[in-house]
């Protein structure tokens, strides 16, 4: 197994306060190893986007330990966590996230707004490379207002991989897309996994993303219902239907979690 | 953190992307700024035209304190020694003195075809002609009778002297009727407040034109010799006056007004110093031609103003008059403070006004703020790109404060030249704008607009990135 990139060690996480409070990740612990393609499924709620979230290091955990590429979020200063999600962690979302003021090109290099070692003139240059790459140069100075849902979300995916990151953390990234323009953005993400190694956590509720992830982890109310080899359990509430809404398990996951090593 | 140019760049993208939320937030910052500037400069150039011209700060008079015994004057002589003593401290760059008229005298002009008659005795005095050296009538302002001026006297008959002209243009000299010697006339100053009175209330009720700029009141009337009259020394209006001059001994000079100044006596006449000694001399004697009346001192500093006037007490009797030019400044602070702390109350209502918007719009905008945390954004610089946006904010509307300052005031100069009637001394602008004042309305413009954004900024600062993102 390849050295894991992802530490997650009994990870609780509580929103709200008095009788408001909620807790959604229970000592959650598991591990990603680099390369790996990893499917996070479950229910709403189950706190599969605030696991995410905290492998992000857009949320703290509340105890645990998170070790994501070497750092430690409990001792790394603000500005290190920033740096590290600014060049190794690129982020997809559901909603796309693009600036309306912006054109493509400009959402694509905005990363490069907050980081030293890449010039206007070389952001332009990658910038419009990276929407080469997912087939959006040629609307690069469109707006994303006069783009479809699937362009956004290539747009988006090219901001994501702007910085050429080692992990890439998708949030429903095929949750506002039709189910060819689904499929064309998984079969993406499958080929920047093959051909590039990058990393992939991604959250989702479908089951033609699941069937392309090496190893699926599954929640349900904060904590994780998946088995020591990677495939699913089976006890920890039926998720095969009920989370995935009916999703079957993919035929070859269990075979590819096994090369990949499971998690704990 | 990040690179201050890409700070800089995002911040005016940032900025200039919402014009609306940008006008919303700096009109009233213009406004303030703009009244700040307004009001600051006209207040200094009110204050340099009135305390530079009129009643310079640094100008004091030292005159003795009233004082009298069974009726008779005991108050403390003023004389040449006094001079030289006042001249001999540290503080004082000129010590000039000022004799009064000791005796009575009544004056005679032709003005504007009217017949005019006026008191002059008590309401004269002498000055040296050094005082108003640098003033454009200074040729004319001398003591055309001091022997070395004079020279030898021409002989000329009084009754043939419009007819022979032997005393030359007769805009500037005459034939006395008593020595029948031709004599220049006695050159005259007289001060903006008597102008004043005169346009404000002696012309309005006697039909007569307002005098506005002189030298182009004299030009419209044929020059300088045209504003002439008579003084009868030892004469007077006055029916009940108990100072008798023996009809024997009363004589007529001419006189000639050659300029308005604000070193003249303000309510009457003044005339070059030697002329007055002389006439003292000889309508009171040698004891009044030695005393004078004030001493107009000017100090290298007004700061100074206080200690001189303490040692005149201490060590002469003496005192420092009553200085409108004070009274004018205090006037002056009172008023620009009040405007200022105006406009301070509008740039600070503005500044919460940018407050109010700024938080309206990082609520608007937590998504964005959330994603560029997300890309690699600390919250330095989520702080930043708020208080960057809040300062340009600040930038452009100061300059438009600024701008807007200085069009206004552009008008009101233009207004008064155009639809305002000249008077003495009105300026040709009412303001001043010395670096500091438009600096330093830029300054506030941009301070109050960080602080307006500064807790928004912290608010921004303090999202949570991942809630922010969740934020539908």
């Amino acid at each position: 197994m390849a050295e894991p990139i992802i530490k997650i060690r009994e990870v609780c996480k509580t929103y709200g306060t008095g009788k408001a409070r909620t807790p959604v990740l229970r000592g959650v612990s598991f591990e990603v190893a680099e390369g790996e393609l990893v499917a996070l499924v479950g229910q709403s709620g189950s706190g599969k986007s605030t696991l995410l979230n905290i492998i992000g290091g857009l949320d703290r955990a509340d105890s645990g330990s998170v070790e994501v590429l070497g750092c430690d979020y409990a001792r790394t200063p603000e500005r290190r966590l920033a740096s590290l999600r600014n060049s190794d962690i690129g982020f997809v979302f559901q909603s796309f996230n693009l600036l309306d003021h912006l054109s493509c090109l400009d959402n694509v290099t905005l990363p490069a707004a907050f980081s030293a070692g890449v010039s206007h003139s070389q952001s332009a240059a990658r910038g419009l490379e990276t929407l080469r790459r997912v087939g959006m140069s040629d609307l690069a100075h469109r707006r994303p207002s006069e783009l479809s849902g699937g362009q956004k979300q290539r747009v988006a995916i090219a901001r994501a991989l702007f910085c050429r990151p080692r992990l890439l953390l998708c949030d429903e990234p095929t949750g506002n897309l039709d189910s060819k323009t689904g499929h064309s953005v998984i079969e993406f993400f499958r080929a920047l996994n093959r051909d590039d190694g990058v990393t992939l956590v991604i959250v989702t509720h479908e089951r033609r993303v699941s069937n392309v992830a090496e190893r699926i982890i599954a929640m349900r109310d904060g904590v994780l219902v998946e088995g020591e080899d990677g495939s699913l359990d089976g006890d920890a509430g039926g998720l095969d239907e009920a989370a995935l809404a009916g999703a079957p398990v993919p035929e070859d996951s269990d075979a590819r979690a096994a090369d990949a090593g499971g998690a704990t | 953190m990040m690179p201050a140019g890409k700070l800089a760049r995002m911040v005016v993208r940032n900025a200039l992307r919402s014009p609306r939320h940008f006008a919303l937030s700096g009109f009233g910052i213009v406004v303030g700024i703009a009244a700040f500037v307004f009001f600051l400069g006209l207040s200094i150039g009110v204050k340099e035209v009135i305390l530079g011209d009129l009643f310079p700060l640094e100008r004091v008079e030292v005159v003795a304190p009233r004082a009298s015994f069974l009726g008779r004057d005991m108050r403390q002589r003023i004389d040449d020694a006094v001079v030289e003593k006042i001249l001999g401290r540290p503080e004082v760059s000129s010590a000039v003195p000022r004799m009064s008229m000791g005796f009575p005298a009544a004056g005679q002009a032709q003005f504007e075809g009217h017949a005019l008659g006026f008191e002059v005795g008590g309401f004269a005095d002498g000055i040296s002609p050094e005082f108003v050296a640098d003033e454009e009538f200074a040729e004319l302002f001398q003591d055309w009778e001091d022997p070395a001026l004079r020279g030898d006297p021409t002989r000329c008959d009084p009754s043939t002297e419009a007819a022979t002209g032997v005393c030359g243009d007769p805009a500037r000299y005459y034939c006395d009727q008593r020595d029948r010697t031709c004599h220049h006339r006695v050159p005259v100053l007289v001060g903006p407040t008597l102008i004043e009175l005169y346009n404000g209330q002696f012309a309005r009720s006697h039909g007569l034109p307002v005098i506005g700029q002189f030298e182009q009141f004299l030009a419209t009337r044929g020059g300088i010799g045209k504003l002439r009259f008579r003084i009868g020394l030892g004469d007077t209006m006055v029916a009940g006056s108990n100072v008798k001059i023996p009809r024997g001994k009363q004589r007529w000079v001419d006189g000639m007004l050659v300029g308005i100044s604000p070193k003249a006596i303000p309510i009457g006449m003044t005339v070059p110093i030697g002329y007055m000694k002389r006439w003292n001399r000889e309508f009171l004697g040698e004891e009044a031609a030695s005393a004078y009346s004030s001493v107009v001192v000017s100090l290298s500093d007004k700061d100074q103003a206080a200690p001189f006037a303490a040692w005149l007490e201490r060590e002469l009797g003496l005192k420092l008059a009553d200085s409108m030019g004070e009274r004018f400044a205090t006037a002056i602070f009172i008023i620009t403070s009040l405007f200022v702390l105006i406009s301070f109350v509008i740039v600070i209502i503005s500044a919460i006004n940018i407050a109010h918007n700024f938080f309206m719009q990082v609520s608007e905008r937590r998504r964005e703020l959330g994603l560029i945390r997300a890309l690699g954004a600390t919250r330095v610089d989520v702080r930043l790109l708020v208080l960057g946006e809040a300062a340009i904010i600040g930038v452009i509307g100061g300059l438009l404060g600024i701008a807007l300052a200085l069009g206004a005031a552009w008008a009101v100069d233009a207004a008064s030249a155009a639809w305002l009637p000249a008077f003495p001394f009105k300026p040709e602008s009412y303001f001043a704008f010395p670096f500091w004042i438009p600096a330093s309305g830029l300054a506030f413009s941009i301070v109050f607009c960080v602080l307006g954004g500064f807790l928004p900024a912290r608010a921004a600062a303090a999202m949570a990135p991942a809630r922010a993102l969740a934020e539908r």
